[in-house]
């Protein structure tokens, strides 16, 4: 049963909006209908927000409104003002008369030349006649540019009437949103509101003036253009930090040796393993390794990756890069997951804990070598210290989310029966949050992997210092086939890990 | 009751920060559900809730969502601490046990099943079923004989080896059930257990339960939203409503006496059919003799204790009222056609 529908609005439609409008309601009412009945684009043009765009749309609180338009009036207005008065042609006329009282002087000195009856004269000429030519060209640069001014002037007047005309037809379609947004809430904010108008009056008289004129006068003041910084308190800044790290590396010598000591410790082992096992053994075992935990396509593809890395002579390297990367993903892994476990158990340690993933992920790893060298020294070991820091968010992070994902009503379950919290937390709560953790486990892998060409900056040889070097002599072959050994490398450990998590879910 | 299992002496539980500031100021002051809300910010859960359970008694707690009635089943195994008030299971007062003597009860005399199964993914049928009994640090091997035994209870024999995945929700729930009768329990709490499947399956286990608990009988608080299920499976059932019982009583009495009109309300739609008897509707045999002086000696004859459905069918041979004798045959009232019709419709 179809109900009668009228093409007039509800009185209720035309009042609300009309509450909501406050201001000129009856306008914005009848627009709004407008452009909800409308099938197309509506055709609904404000001539004042045509007008006035950004000051309208602060009037109305159409704050995202305001913002992308006040920059981009401002963007035109610019052009306008370079054409009217900017000096565009200003430093090209400059060089022209800096050249020319060069080719003077030279004319000069040829003439004192030719009566001393010196034997450059001739050449001191030619100088004098080159540079006046040069002058006259940028002479001619000069009034090109100023002849270019009109065009940027006639581009920016057009700039500034296609705002006009799109703020005309696009105000009231924004507005009408915002209508639907009050509806729902109503802290949406509705009618004009002079705080608004002011403040964003404020804005634009702010950012108004001073640009334009940077742009358009020749030679602005210096402190517009720079920030005016002070030179001496970077200085003493800079002096007293370098005296920290020099106090803290010396205090704490001992600490650092014996983490220095510990990972020494744990890399040599996983070398004497990778390295010194004769190489058919390490062969065969990574072969069937992936075989068993990935299936035939990957074990293919893992005696194609090796033969690449034997055959190219990079098979020592490989295996000591995938020991130095073992030892920081075991670290990682060793470190990351009880921390990750804490995280999710209490919320108090995620908050302070997540700021520093965030800095560790984000911080450029270059600048964290400075402390890894101050505190470490160079070597393996301090490139291992870099890796970990680089490497060990995602196994955190995943590892949180995967214990905080364990359905609450299971857990519910085991502590009915008696389940002690060690039991809840072995049995229950890692084994469910297992593929999360497996997939940050993995991703840790990778991004260790990825920090072997930066680690070998401070000593971490291997394959990344391959790759250095050919960076350095830009040796195009060589640097390709050691990055590739990277690739390779990064792959088959990628494929042998994710290859079991993929069959597991295959099988959910 | 000399042989409760289960005995709640005025528990209230208050969530909220606060909640024993406002437990004082409700046991000082009477405050109200809302002046506690505005005053202490706090959410009064359940509200002076007392009831005993007889030992192999089914008890079910009905109640809509947000009544209290998952809250309340908490605290019998202390997932929840009351605020106030005593609760004893079986011969202990379970908010003054230790930790050590909780857990033990918890593995031992208790058996729960949830709404939503909650069996662990990752384990088989059959471990998932020998979850209380490892935690109890029971042998494998007699963990699995034991689980074998309560699977076979519940109809799933074959499926001991199966992930829960691979199982229906029916089936899944009954490994629920497995689960919770596997350490022999002398309670067992049912939080709603058959509310997530549908209609047919959630009968069939209806009927599987109310089996169970005749063969094994287990005290068993049942919590449901479904008013004919309590009926169905309840020897008593109590009716909840915004933290309170609002009335106890066996089906017959909630049907044909409910205490307020939210009971009355909820009762309505029952049929009354196989739930009020003849001594419910009947009236006295003498008073009627001797306002209409009919001679009832043709009349037919039914024992006090036959449902109104039974009353219908012999109501529709006969012209004359139906008379209702007590066990020993003795002719103790009368049920005419019109009293029939008002006991069916739930009237007096």
């Amino acid at each position: 049963m179809a109900t009668e529908t009228s093409n007039t609005p509800s009185q209720e439609l035309v009042e609300s909006i009309e509450t909501f409008a406050g201001q000129n309601g009856p306008y914005y009412a009848r627009e709004f209908v407008k452009i909800q009945s409308a099938k197309g684009l509506p055709r609904s043009f404000n001539p004042t927000a045509a007008l006035l765009g950004p000051v309208w749309a602060a009037a109305r609180g159409l704050w995202g409104y305001f913002w992308v338009f006040a920059i981009i009036n401002l963007f035109a207005l610019v052009q306008v003002g370079r054409g009217l008065w900017g000096d565009l042609g200003a430093d090209k006329l400059a060089k022209a008369t800096r050249l020319t009282a060069k080719s003077d002087e030279m004319a000069q000195r040829a003439i004192d030349a030719l009566a001393a009856g010196t034997s450059n004269a001739e050449a001191l000429q030619r100088n004098s006649d080159n540079l006046a030519k040069a002058a006259q060209r940028a002479l001619e640069a000069a009034e090109q540019a100023a002849a270019g001014a009109t065009t940027v002037l006639i581009f920016g007047i057009i700039l500034v009437l296609i705002i006009m005309a799109v703020q005309g037809y696009t105000s009231n379609m924004a507005y009408e949103q915002k209508y639907g947004r009050w509806r729902i809430d109503k802290s949406e904010g509705s009618g004009v509101n002079m705080k608004d108008i002011i403040f964003g009056i404020v804005m634009i008289v702010i950012m108004y003036p001073l640009t334009l004129y940077r742009f358009t006068v020749s030679r602005p003041m210096e402190n517009l253009v720079t920030f005016p910084a002070n030179k001496d308190l970077f200085n003493a800044v800079a002096e007293n930090l370098e005296g920290w790290f020099d106090y803290i590396a010396v205090q704490g010598a001992d600490v650092f040796d014996g983490v220095t000591a510990t990972i020494r410790a744990l890399l040599d082992g996983l070398e004497t393993v990778l390295v010194g096992t004769p190489w058919p053994v390490t062969f065969l075992v990574i072969v069937v390794l992936a075989w068993r935990l990935a299936g035939p396509r990957v074990a293919i593809f893992t005696i194609a990756a090796l033969a690449y890395l034997a055959f190219l002579g990079y098979w020592e390297k490989s295996m000591a890069t995938v020991a130095l990367l073992g030892a920081a993903a075991v670290l990682c892994v060793v470190i990351g997951i009880p921390i990750g476990i804490w995280c999710a158990k209490n919320k108090n340690a995620y908050t302070v804990v997540r700021p520093i993933l965030d800095f560790m992920q984000t911080m450029p790893a270059f600048v964290y070598l400075i402390p890894v060298i101050a505190f470490f020294g160079t070597g393996k070991p301090p490139g291992i210290l870099a890796t970990i820091i680089f490497g060990m968010p995602p196994v955190v992070r995943l590892t949180a989310l995967g214990i905080k994902g364990v359905p609450e009503s299971i857990k519910e379950a085991a502590i009915a029966f008696g389940c002690t919290k060690r039991k809840l937390l072995f049995d229950v709560e890692i084994p469910l949050a297992l593929p999360s953790i497996m997939t940050g486990v993995n991703q840790t892998i990778l991004m260790c992997l990825s920090m072997v060409v930066i680690a070998s900056l401070i000593g971490a040889e291997g394959l990344g210092s391959d790759v250095l070097v050919a960076l350095q002599y830009a040796s195009k072959g060589t640097g390709l086939l050691a990055g590739l050994a990277i690739l390779f490398c990064a792959m088959i450990i990628d494929r042998i890990v994710q290859g079991r998590f993929v069959r597991e879910d295959d099988g959910r | 009751m000399e042989d409760a299992v289960i005995r709640l002496e005025g528990v209230w539980k208050i969530f909220g920060d606060q909640s024993k500031e406002a437990m004082a100021a409700i046991e000082s002051e009477g405050l109200g559900k809302a002046e506690v809300l505005e005053r202490y910010q706090c959410v009064v859960g359940i509200a002076d809730v007392s009831f005993e359970v007889a030992k192999g008694e089914v008890f079910c707690i009905m109640g809509l969502s947000g009544s209290g009635k998952s809250t309340l089943v908490r605290h019998l195994n202390r997932l929840i601490e009351p605020t106030a008030g005593r609760i004893q299971v079986l011969d202990a007062n379970v908010s003054e046990l230790s930790e050590t003597d909780l857990r033990a009860m918890r593995a031992k005399d208790i058996g729960m099943v949830f709404q939503h199964m909650a069996l662990m993914p990752h384990r088989s049928v059959r471990d998932n079923v020998a979850f209380p009994l490892e935690v109890r640090g029971e042998p494998k091997f007699k963990r699995w004989e034991i689980s074998q035994h309560a699977l076979s209870l519940v109809n799933l024999d074959g499926y001991e080896d199966r992930l829960p995945k691979e199982l229906s929700g029916g089936m899944q729930q009954r490994v629920g059930l497995a689960r919770a009768l596997a350490s022999d329990p002398a309670v067992l709490l049912m939080d709603e257990p058959f509310s997530a499947l549908d209609p047919l399956i959630r009968r069939q286990l209806q009927a599987q339960f109310l089996d169970l608990t005749k063969r094994l009988q287990k005290t068993t608080v049942f919590i449901t939203h479904d008013l004919d299920e309590a009926i169905r499976i309840g020897d008593r059932i109590a009716i909840m409503k915004d933290g309170r019982i609002v009335q106890i009583g066996t089906p017959e009495e909630i049907v044909i006496n409910p205490a307020d009109e939210y009971v009355a309300d909820f009762v309505q739609d029952i049929s009354k059919l196989k739930l009020v008897f003849a001594h419910s509707v009947m009236a006295n045999i003498k008073g009627y003799k001797s306002e209409n002086g009919v001679n009832l000696d043709d009349a037919p004859r039914v024992t006090e204790d036959r449902d109104l459905d039974h009353l219908i069918d012999v109501s529709v041979t006969t012209d004359l009222p139906i008379v209702v004798t007590d066990q020993a045959g003795k002719d103790i009232g009368v049920v005419t056609k019109s009293m029939l019709l008002k006991g069916i419709q739930g009237g007096k």
